[in-house]
């Protein structure tokens, strides 16, 4: 049976944007194409989560939101390791 | 180079960002002396020794941001809100145009090679084989350098089997293209601002932060909280530093309160012109010669090499032209360069047209500060960019020249790109003085990749270049609303 696409979200509101999510905006240069075909990647505005969280290692910018659960500090390598994790859950 | 992300820049742009606030919310004065102390809080496991270096450092940070030269006029026994008075009051002088943090700076060990203790002191040796100086002995059984006699060439690193030797830089005076980045005595990094081009490749370079940047942002939020119009005037390479179209910046400028917004493309256009013409002049006579739209180039002529002065383009550089364009629709408007450029500000104190100059990074904070996120705007207008639309191309190397031979007619020169000058290219252009270099036209940009490389750029080259536009990977993601 073909599983659910995982739903991923990168923000690009301006602060992740500037501080690293950028970087991540080349996925198809550094992800495994597999693991592209089973995610549904979209850019998102804010998510909001800077505003409100105090910044300790893993929360601050770039944040990315899988299946709705929001990670901060992602780098590519970081994105990769969640994405496989996400799909192979 | 520094990687462009890492804990400095991060720093940076939150220093940026709360500063901005403050001051928008007209509450720096008081504010101005908490700051340090708010985002290096207790608490906080610190980067540097302590948190009380920390603090120090951001306050010297706050001193560049308002534009003090750092190594004439720190007084420790002065509060910060004293400095921010006085910017207030008065805008500061222009250049010179890096300062340095002695406090930061580490105090690196001069540039070596070194042996290490993986080294087996093996058969054989193709250290002593290969070093041209005869530096290496194996007194103790191990390759060791006489540091009195190695040149560093390196060549012992490149052979060794063991990877045994390493190399121990000094980030600052390796990037430097023109050497004017030395130790003093004490062991600390030090400017000489007379032969200093500005291209700021050693503030981008150092690890420690120890070099920046005299910014020259209060004048422009001065005018910005002011009644006084200001124009915005955004450099070619800036598509792409932001999420978002280009469009889509232009509004975000807007938003901020600019008044107008003129893309130096427009300027461009007007230096291919003459360029092409020039070319098709010099070609006639037999003359090589230059662009002349780097502004870290152009110091290169003028305070280094006089004799490239007289082989550079008589074009003037795109943001000239366009400053006189706005002072011409817009009189009694503050113009502002908005780009990723260092040196642009020497060139723009010298420009009657232009009145200030602020980077990427500086605006990225200005947009945080004020809450706008660039891909939330309904894109602006941005008229009719027919003729010029292709001199967007000036901020990526080869782009000058293609925006050139687009509008030249002549017989076909031969053309040359030097793309981002280091030592060696500074060393190639000395030689061209005596032997004339193999190339009609040269293309130069100091920074690799062309502007889109440059020290206030907020993203990588290579991700700037996919974000641009005519590119089908512009808009890698797809677009969507919470």
């Amino acid at each position: 049976m073909q599983k659910k696409k995982v739903d991923v979200k990168i923000c690009v509101g301006t602060a992740c944007f500037v501080q690293g999510g950028a970087d991540l905006l080349l996925y198809n240069d550094f992800l495994d194409p597999e693991i592209v075909e089973r995610c549904e990647i979209e850019g998102s505005s804010c998510l909001d989560v800077c505003k409100h969280v105090a910044a300790g290692e893993n929360d601050k910018p770039p944040y990315v939101s899988i299946d709705g659960k929001v990670y901060g500090n992602v780098t590519q390598d970081r994105f990769i390791k969640l994405l496989s994790e996400a799909v192979n859950a | 180079m520094l990687e462009i992300n890492n804990q400095f820049t991060f720093m940076k742009r939150r220093l940026e960002t709360e500063v901005i606030k403050s001051f928008f919310k007209g509450t720096l004065v008081e504010d101005v002396d908490k700051i340090p102390v708010v985002i290096i809080p207790k608490d906080r496991v610190p980067n540097r020794c302590c948190i009380y270096k920390e603090r120090a450092m951001l306050r010297y940070r706050i001193m560049a941001m308002m534009g003090i030269d750092i190594e004439r006029f720190d007084d420790e026994m002065k509060p910060l809100s004293a400095y921010v008075k006085e910017v207030l009051e008065k805008d500061q002088p222009a250049a010179p145009m890096l300062t340095t943090i002695s406090t930061g700076c580490y105090g690196c060990p001069p540039e070596q090679y070194r042996v290490t203790d993986q080294c087996r002191g093996c058969f054989a040796r193709p250290c002593t084989a290969n070093c041209p100086r005869d530096a290496i002995d194996f007194t103790t059984g191990k390759a060791h350098i006489n540091t009195d006699r190695c040149v560093r060439c390196g060549k012992c690193k490149e052979v060794c089997p063991y990877t045994a030797i390493i190399h121990i830089p000094v980030p600052c005076e390796a990037a430097c293209p023109v050497g004017c980045v030395k130790k003093n005595e004490k062991g600390y990094v030090e400017i000489d601002h007379k032969h200093c081009i500005s291209c700021g490749r050693c503030a981008s370079s150092c690890p420690f932060g120890a070099i920046v940047e005299r910014s020259g942002l209060f004048p422009v939020l001065k005018r910005l909280a002011s009644d006084q119009p200001v124009v915005a005037m955004i450099a070619p390479a800036i598509e792409g530093q932001f999420p978002g179209t280009l469009a889509q910046i232009v509004a975000a400028l807007l938003k901020v309160g600019f008044s107008r917004v003129v893309e130096v493309s427009r300027g461009a256009e007007v230096t291919s012109i003459n360029e092409a013409k020039e070319l098709e002049e010099r070609m006639a006579k037999g003359e090589w010669m230059t662009t002349s739209c780097c502004s870290a180039y152009l110091e290169i002529g003028n305070k280094l090499l006089p004799y490239m002065r007289g082989r550079r383009s008589d074009a003037k550089t795109p943001m000239a032209y366009t400053g006189e364009i706005v002072r011409k629709e817009n009189p009694g408007a503050f113009s502002v360069f908005i780009g990723p450029c260092f040196a642009k500000k020497i060139e723009a104190a010298r420009d009657p047209n232009v009145d200030g100059v602020i980077t990427f990074s500086e605006l990225a904070a200005i947009f945080m500060a004020k809450d706008i996120d660039v891909r939330e705007m309904q894109p602006a207008d941005l008229g009719d960019d027919k003729t010029f639309s292709d001199c967007r191309g000036f901020a990526v190397s080869n782009g000058v020249i293609s925006s050139v031979m687009r509008r030249y007619h002549g017989p076909e020169p031969k053309v040359m790109d030097l793309n981002g000058v280091d030592k060696k290219v500074y060393t190639l252009m000395k030689v061209w003085e005596k032997r004339k270099p193999d190339a009609d036209i040269i293309e130069v940009m100091c920074c690799e990749g062309g502007c889109i490389g440059g020290p206030g750029c907020i993203v990588k080259p290579q991700v700037a270049l996919r974000l641009r536009g005519g590119n089908k990977a512009a808009t890698p993601v797809k677009s969507m609303t919470k």
